[in-house]
């Protein structure tokens, strides 16, 4: 992993695409099966990020090459437990990246207000 | 109660849907995720049905179809940019294995490619006309005296024209050379007389000007020309004004009204187009009205929808119509009939067979390539094969490692691809120039992109047999590598087979070709050696026209035809000189064919069955030192002299094959032979050798000779020379301008020259055919060689064991080469039975060689043996050599 680990803490990084993000983000806060993200992933975009099953994995995938989300090895009690899913946990390089990409979002939303890009009824 | 209202069956049905659509996913992506993926669609699936119903689906399917679509391209294009880098780091690793695969795909797909687009523009692209297919030619034969082409004439034209209710147009052609006068020097041009429709059957918009107008041919016309785009290009430098300028043409002046475009002319290149009614013999009266006056050729474009078989049928109704009306004309015994073939097939007849032995020649070279590329790759997947088990073991998936090594045989097939496309770039002209000889489509042969798309195929092709045949069997021996030692002999023995069984059909295939070409080189070498009835050494020929209208007599020509040999004798180093109509393998005569100048006869006191089919000979119009000039033997009687011709001496000369199929046993001396159905009858003064007038592999058939006085003919002046025939082509050129300074001058030819041009397509063709024939042979003999060294390479261990236990090195030497040689042999076994399988699809290019000839076979069995032999003798000499302390430490 140390290659991952070196390319991670390059800066700066290239954009995220929104989804991938949004991939990130709903791991942020604990470990989910591929549903479970998408399900989170239209719940707090209020249904206008929507991921199909072919867009999450190739997604999943990806992440998983680059070393940024892992499979964990923790599942739900046994009478939960469904043997066909995985889950996925936010791995530090993960962390690092998507921490990388809320300070870049913040940045421009910065700029953005700095030049009074947004009037007072849009800002309301 | 929702779940009521949607389709109760729709989970699985959905779930097969969906498992399906997963396969267009890299195959490592579905056994990753696709479980999971079909889980997860499930719960939405659910989840959709319960909230949204039947909409609620409909945008799930949507988004999911969406999703895995782009997914799957995405995903491909990750592993194909993976394998290209893997694929390109390997090459580089082992550069003599890429340049030796590349090397060999390039020479075999070369080949192909080269072959491809002369077949590609000549046998497989429409004709380059609207609606190309809609056109035919349309031939009279008179079958049973043997012609398959006698013409029309200007009554069944017209007859044909009228009563057809198949054809949309039928146009007639025919070609004459004639003087042009107006501009420069007078200038002999090659023109084509034609019907008012013609360029309206053939569909052709002109560049410049316009194209005939239905009153352009009616008797009396002001005389037109067309000119083609070539001869406006080169003699008139493109001139945008040349519409309207006038030229004098057989004593008419002749207004340009058109230039055509630049398109492929045919059935052969012309300068100028004019109309029948401006050729001095289509317009006349004489030949108008008779009905036997037989000289055009027609071509007709059938209506739309209407096949050419149905247009051939309602043809040879009219022919039987007109047999019926005009009984004199059709005599039973000669068998009229009216044949009907599509354009573009009589345009290309006789360059079907040989291309298409070429492209199967080229073929072979190909697969032989392959083999030899499988071999290559077989021998470096065994010194990969623990890489690829280790990667195995690691995870990569069966279907995986298959695509990468297709990937990597793609990739030096399409190398050897992109070099063999320079090869045949380079090689086009010189095919063109062979294919002109058989066809007049050969100038449109180029690099175009179905030519592209080919030589992509063939690489494509040729890396899907070699890449398969190499990566399935390693993946069979993936599992045993790691368990096994090093060198692996055990899946060895079964591997051996394989390459052993690759090296077999190499050998077999290559004995094929270098039958091929040995054939048609034996049969080169027996048309080289044909005695062509006269001796070509030191004369010199020469087509002269003069102009048509000027000697309007025949005595006119007959003076002129003196004065002109009188002062060619004249001239230092001449010994003698003639006039002819036509001079032994004459290039033009030669592609005219010998029905050109043949003709029926009768002979005195013979009378000819009903239906019978009267005798035929070819007539030839000569002038008194004709035979001496060309060196022909005079086997009995006398030659001509000058006062032969006259009305008191009809007299003719024949060929001693006249005389064998006549009279074989009688004197012929003395005989009467009529060409004019019996008004006037001549006498056979003479008898002489046999000369191969069209071509050194046509046998020599009945020849006639008759005094030039009785109907001159000045196509060719021949001239005997003491000095170097070429170096006096000017002087015989301005003695003929001497007497006539309107007399055109064309194609010097030494009779050397003639006759090694008329020998150019089977020599081409040999020569091709060799080329392969090589190529197969060294490619066999690399690959033998190869493998033979790999083999003693892997059995290093038990030859030292061998030597130590006593074994001499001649006999390890022996052992090795008597090995080659059982695979040799096996080879020449499987292949003389592909050559005597396959020998009957050469017989039509092949002389006085059978297609089975023993001598032929066993040269090329010696010659493939010898060259397997020698390429194993250097690993057999590396074997024999074995240190067996050395093979023995190393294990």
């Amino acid at each position: 992993m140390a290659r991952y680990r070196e390319e991670a803490a390059r800066e700066p990084q290239e954009p995220l695409t929104p989804a991938l993000f949004h991939v990130l983000l709903a791991l942020a806060d604990g470990e989910k099966h591929g549903y479970a993200i998408l399900k989170e992933v239209a719940l707090r975009t209020d249904g206008k990020v929507r991921l199909s099953a072919g867009t999450l994995y190739g997604i999943i995938k990806r992440l998983n090459e680059e070393g940024w989300i892992a499979e964990s090895s923790n599942r739900p009690a046994a009478g939960l437990d469904d043997e066909r899913r995985r889950y996925y946990r936010l791995t530090e390089d993960g962390r690092r990246v998507a921490v990388v990409e809320a300070r870049r979002l913040e940045e421009l939303l910065g700029m953005a207000r700095s030049k009074k890009l947004f009037r007072k009824a849009e800002l309301a | 109660m929702r779940r009521a209202e949607v389709n109760p069956d729709s989970v699985p049905v959905s779930k097969r849907v969906f498992r399906s659509l997963l396969r267009i996913l890299p195959g490592d992506f579905q056994s990753n995720y696709g479980r999971e993926m079909e889980h997860t669609f499930e719960d939405q699936t659910r989840e959709a049905r319960d909230r949204g119903g039947l909409a609620g689906l409909v945008q799930l399917w949507w988004e999911t179809l969406k999703g895995i679509f782009q997914t799957a391209p995405r995903e491909h294009w990750e592993i194909l940019k993976q394998d290209i880098g893997y694929a390109g780091r390997m090459m580089r690793k082992n550069p003599g294995f890429t340049l030796m695969a590349g090397i060999t795909l390039a020479l075999g797909i070369g080949a192909n490619t080269a072959i491809f687009s002369v077949v590609h523009a000549t046998l497989l692209r429409p004709l380059p006309y609207p609606q190309g297919q809609q056109l035919i030619f349309i031939r009279q034969q008179s079958l049973k005296s043997g012609m398959s082409d006698i013409g029309f004439s200007v009554h069944e034209i017209q007859d044909y024209r009228e009563q057809n209710r198949t054809l949309s147009g039928l146009a007639e052609y025919h070609t004459m050379s004639f003087i042009l006068f107006g501009h420069g020097d007078p200038d002999r041009v090659r023109a084509a007389v034609v019907s008012a429709n013609y360029f309206d059957v053939f569909e052709v918009q002109p560049l410049l000007g316009r194209t005939f107008l239905p009153g352009d041919d009616k008797l009396g016309a002001p005389p037109v020309l067309i000119l083609s785009y070539e001869y406006w290009k080169n003699r008139f430098g493109g001139d945008p004004e040349i519409v309207g300028k006038t030229f004098e043409l057989n004593d008419k002046i002749h207004t340009v009204v058109g230039v055509l475009p630049p398109i492929p002319q045919y059935p052969l290149e012309r300068d100028v187009y004019m109309p029948t009614s401006a050729c001095p013999f289509r317009s006349a009266q004489k030949f108008i009205d008779n009905r036997d006056a037989r000289m055009m050729e027609v071509f007709g474009r059938v209506k739309p929808g209407v096949s050419v078989e149905q247009a051939g049928a309602d043809l040879s109704t009219i022919a039987g119509r007109l047999k019926l009306q005009y009984p004199k004309s059709y005599p039973d015994n000669l068998g009229y009939a009216a044949a009907t073939t599509p354009l573009q097939q009589e345009l290309t007849r006789e360059a079907r067979p040989t291309l298409l032995i070429l492209m199967a020649a080229a073929a072979f070279v190909l697969l032989i390539a392959c083999a030899n590329v499988a071999n290559l790759t077989l021998a470096r997947m065994s010194r990969r094969e623990r890489e690829l088990a280790v990667r195995t073991a690691l995870g990569a998936g069966r279907s995986r490692l298959l695509r990468q090594l297709l990937t990597e045989s793609f990739m030096i097939a399409l190398a050897g691809g992109a070099v063999g496309l320079i090869l045949a770039y380079g090689s086009l002209e010189l095919l063109a120039d062979f294919a002109a000889r058989l066809t007049p489509r050969a100038h449109e042969i180029k690099i175009d992109a179905g030519v592209l798309a080919f030589t992509l195929l063939a690489a494509l092709g040729t890396s899907i047999v070699f890449g398969t045949m190499a990566a399935l069997f390693t993946r069979a021996n993936l599992s045993s590598s790691l368990k096994e030692g090093s060198v692996g002999t055990g899946t060895g023995q079964h591997k051996n087979r394989l390459r052993s069984a690759l090296i077999v059909s190499q050998i077999a295939f290559s004995f094929v070709l270098l039958i091929g070409a040995g054939l048609m080189l034996r049969s080169l070498v027996k048309i080289l050696r044909v005695d062509p009835g006269f001796v070509p050494q030191r004369v010199l020929a020469m087509s002269t026209t003069y102009s048509f209208s000027k000697y309007a007599k025949p005595e006119q020509y007959v003076d002129v035809i003196k004065k002109v040999l009188i002062r060619v004798q004249g001239e230092p180093g001449v010994m003698s000189a003639a006039v002819a109509g036509t001079y032994p393998l004459e290039p033009e005569a030669i592609s005219a064919g010998s029905s050109a100048f043949s003709g029926s006869f009768q002979i005195k006191g013979r009378e000819i069955g009903a239906a019978e089919a009267p005798p035929m000979g070819n007539f030839t119009a000569i002038s008194p030192d004709y035979f001496r000039t060309l060196g022909i033997p005079l086997k009995e009687g006398r030659e001509f002299t000058d006062l032969d011709g006259g009305k008191e001496q009809l007299v003719l000369i024949i060929n001693e094959a006249m005389k064998r199929q006549y009279w074989p046993k009688e004197n012929a001396i003395g005989q009467f032979i009529s060409g004019d159905k019996g008004e006037t009858w001549n006498k056979v003064v003479g008898v002489v050798g046999d000369v191969r007038e069209f071509g050194l592999d046509h046998a020599a058939s009945p020849e006639i000779y008759y005094p030039h006085a009785e109907g001159p003919n000045p196509a060719a002046l021949i001239v005997r020379t003491t000095l170097e025939p070429a170096s006096m082509a000017a002087t015989l050129t301005r003695a003929v301008h001497e007497v006539d300074p309107q007399a055109a001058v064309t194609h010097v030819l030494t009779l050397e020259q003639a006759r090694t041009e008329s020998t150019a397509s089977p020599r081409l063709t040999a020569s091709l055919l060799g080329i392969f024939a090589v190529l197969a042979l060294l490619i066999a003999a690399a690959g033998i060689g190869g493998i033979m060294a790999l083999t003693v390479s892997q059995r290093v261990h038990e030859i030292g064991i061998r030597i130590a236990l006593g074994a001499q090195p001649s006999s390890i030497l022996r052992m090795i080469l008597g090995q080659g040689l059982l695979l040799a042999m096996l080879g020449v076994g499987i292949g003389i039975a592909g050559a005597l399988a396959l020998g009957n699809l050469v017989k039509s290019l092949l002389f006085e060689v059978a297609p089975t000839d023993p001598v032929t076979f066993a040269g090329v069995a010696l010659v493939l043996i010898a060259a397997a032999m020698i390429a194993t003798y250097l690993p057999a000499r590396r074997a024999a050599a074995v240190d067996p302390i050395i093979a023995l430490r190393a294990e």
